[in-house]
């Protein structure tokens, strides 16, 4: 299917059809805090940001999610609800890729039904960027400022209109359904899109070459480097809820009265209960073996799994961490490291 | 007046005394205008120490936050001090620790720096946004002077300091083992406007502003981490039995989690307002925290953080309490 044009004026136009259809996700801010919420078809769609502040993984891997319910002291159990169908609007093409990373994962040895459940129901419109941030280093892992992976339609800015581009089947259909209120998109249109596709990579001042680092991190096992890193750590899961990779989960019973649900939520490597053993043993004692561990995880464990760096570039653990704690910094340092 | 060249020499003796294990300064960080903790081991390390509006992180977090491994059978454990740079606000969350006996005297270095005030780094990189290479700033009267890529700019203090700074009364270090230079003037009169406001809100408008306040928190416990006076060895947060508060990041349990900090943190906080700075999800936590401040400060007489002899004040009965219902 070819690429399209959508008219900004019928981007409301184009945003209640979407909500009418499905489940509409696009961000929002809740408090201070942009992340992407569930919205109906009233919603005014604001698209001008740089990135949101909670990766939109959460849309696939809620922070909190119910396994099943039960009742204290009965033996059924009880499944909950099917998932809809949902389009996530708006997303970074980081964010995209980081959910096809992840589904790496989550369909791996055992698949995984509430994720994967979730993911085969859900359409990703993503949106090109215009504006990286300045922790940005996307292109340095393999992706860009209008990378596709992960995207069902990517949308590109072109100031009066955005350039509908479908990339899937799902993506295709979803455009197929709101048809009418597209226009053809002329060559000039896809020239300037791929220009400004250009403009955007050019943008990303921060990079770093990472060929090399997955194969040497098995040798700095005892480097001293861990130490350094991870002097400042206060040990705190910023970098890792914020990652859009970063998929670790506890499991809880929680119970109210004879109300009973077994959940699931984020959970995180940089917590010491993350690795602590019912004998007291903790195998991971320290912020360094922690450090140690994010950073493996993502550059070396991950590669030698499924072929592909668990990091999307997005910049998000260096610009929240509170003591600046920076993986481009260790990266470097792996790289420098003896 | 900042002399970084004496700061680093004070910062190479102490660090090269035999009784001294390492030294926790400031140094300029990977990018903009962060810095990150530094962590001195020898004196060669000394020339990477700054001080600035821009060193907000409280140092005394790490004087707790240090972890301690088992010690190996026949080794004994390692009883060097820590030495330690703090601003006004960092040396009364040393002192509190102190009172509260959660760090030893003799196992501490305080080097005091006289603080003009930190910047709230949202309202600078929302002035000056998108700056990559480091950048460096100093205080100058009642102006702050980046000296950014293109050139050097003048922004008066009121628009880029960090709230907590406009109404603190201790810039000076109240405990030192050493101060760096003269002390410097306060420039606050340590009013509670701020609370007062939120306390002439009725209930449901208080609970609507936090309710949405407390409905983004992610649980990422920085603002636990991060803070010098939270250093209980067994967090009533972790404990899974029994479990006080569900791992549930929900509106209930985020309260419930976000009201026991602070409660915990009555009569204890020491104002430096790292748990606001940090918050990835920018929940205003210092309101809270400066409320029980203002109760306990007009209701017992007391301040945290500024005798290391005193006692907490939950322990300390005076026979002219407000309360006569005690005895």
């Amino acid at each position: 299917m070819d690429s399209m044009k959508l008219s900004k004026d019928k981007l409301n136009s184009f945003v209640a059809i979407l909500a009418e259809q499905k489940q509409l996700y696009m961000p929002q801010a809740e408090g201070e805090t942009l992340k992407y919420s569930p919205v109906n078809a009233k919603v005014q769609p604001d698209l001008v940001f740089s990135n949101t502040a909670v990766p939109a993984k959460s849309v696939v891997f809620p922070q909190v999610e119910t396994l099943f319910r039960y009742e204290v002291e009965k033996t059924d159990i009880k499944m909950p609800a099917g998932e809809e169908e949902r389009v996530l609007l708006g997303v970074r093409p980081c964010d995209a890729r980081a959910m096809s990373i992840v589904d790496n994962l989550f369909s791996w040895d055992v698949d995984d039904p509430y994720y994967l459940g979730k993911r085969e129901k859900t359409i990703v419109v993503g949106l090109a960027c215009q504006k990286p941030g300045v922790n940005c280093f996307c292109s340095s892992v393999g992706g860009g400022p209008a990378s596709t992976e992960g995207l069902d339609v990517l949308l590109t800015d072109l100031g009066e209109s955005f350039l509908v581009k479908p990339l899937t089947e799902k993506g295709e259909k979803l455009c197929q359904a709101a048809g009418e209120i597209f226009e053809e998109a002329s060559s000039d249109d896809l020239n300037s899109a791929e220009k400004l596709h250009q403009e955007a990579a050019a943008l990303i001042s921060r990079s770093i070459e990472t060929g090399g680092i997955p194969e040497k991190l098995p040798g700095l096992w005892e480097s001293g480097i861990w130490k350094e890193v991870s002097n400042a750590c206060l040990g705190c899961g910023i970098c890792t809820f914020l990652c859009p990779t970063c998929h670790c989960f506890d499991i809880q019973d929680e119970i109210e009265g004879f109300e009973g649900r077994r959940c699931r939520m984020w959970d995180s490597c940089m917590f010491g209960e993350y690795t602590l053993h019912t004998s007291g043993h903790n195998p991971r004692p320290t912020r360094r073996e922690r450090t140690r561990n994010r950073i493996n995880h993502k550059y070396n464990y991950f590669v030698q799994k499924f072929d592909v760096i668990a990091c999307v570039g997005c910049g998000r653990c260096i610009s929240s961490c509170p003591v600046n704690i920076d993986i481009i910094e260790i990266l470097q340092q792996v790289k420098e490291a003896q | 007046m900042v002399d970084l060249e004496k700061m680093r020499t004070i910062a190479k003796e102490t660090v090269s005394r035999d009784d001294v294990r390492y030294l926790i300064g400031w140094r300029q960080g990977t990018y903009g205008f962060r810095v990150s903790p530094h962590f001195m081991k020898g004196p060669e390390e000394a020339e990477k120490l700054i001080f600035s509006p821009l060193c907000s992180n409280n140092l005394a977090t790490y004087l707790t936050l240090t972890e301690k491994l088992p010690v190996p059978r026949g080794e004994q454990p390692d009883s060097r001090k820590i030495a330690v740079m703090v601003k006004g606000c960092d040396s009364r969350a040393v002192v509190q620790q102190l009172i509260e006996k959660g760090i030893e005297r003799e196992r501490v270095f305080v080097i005091g720096c006289p603080c003009e005030g930190v910047l709230d780094l949202k309202k600078v990189e929302e002035k000056f946004p998108g700056i990559l290479s480091p950048v460096e700033v100093e205080w100058s009267g009642d102006k702050i002077i980046f000296t950014l890529p293109d050139g050097v700019k003048e922004v008066p203090k009121g628009e880029v300091l960090a709230k907590k700074c406009l109404s603190c009364r201790y810039p000076n270090p109240v405990m030192s083992d050493i101060t760096l230079w003269d002390e410097v003037k306060s420039l606050g009169d340590g009013n509670y406007e701020d609370v007062k406001e939120m306390e002439e809100k009725n209930p449901q408008e208080k609970w609507s502003f936090w309710k949405d306040k407390f409905s983004s928190c992610i649980r990422c416990y920085s603002c636990r981490n991060v803070c010098p006076m939270c250093y209980c060895e067994d967090c009533v947060l972790d404990r899974l039995n029994p479990q006080w508060i569900n791992r549930s990041a929900n509106i209930s349990e985020n309260s419930a989690f976000q009201l026991a900090r602070a409660f915990h943190l009555a009569g204890r906080c020491i104002e430096c307002g790292e748990c606001e700075r940090v918050c990835p999800v920018d929940i205003p936590l210092m309101a809270l925290n400066r409320k029980l401040a203002k109760e306990v400060r007009e209701q017992y007489e007391f301040e945290p953080g500024l005798d290391p002899e005193s006692k907490p004040f939950q322990s300390s009965y005076r026979p002219n309490d407000k309360e006569d219902f005690i005895l």
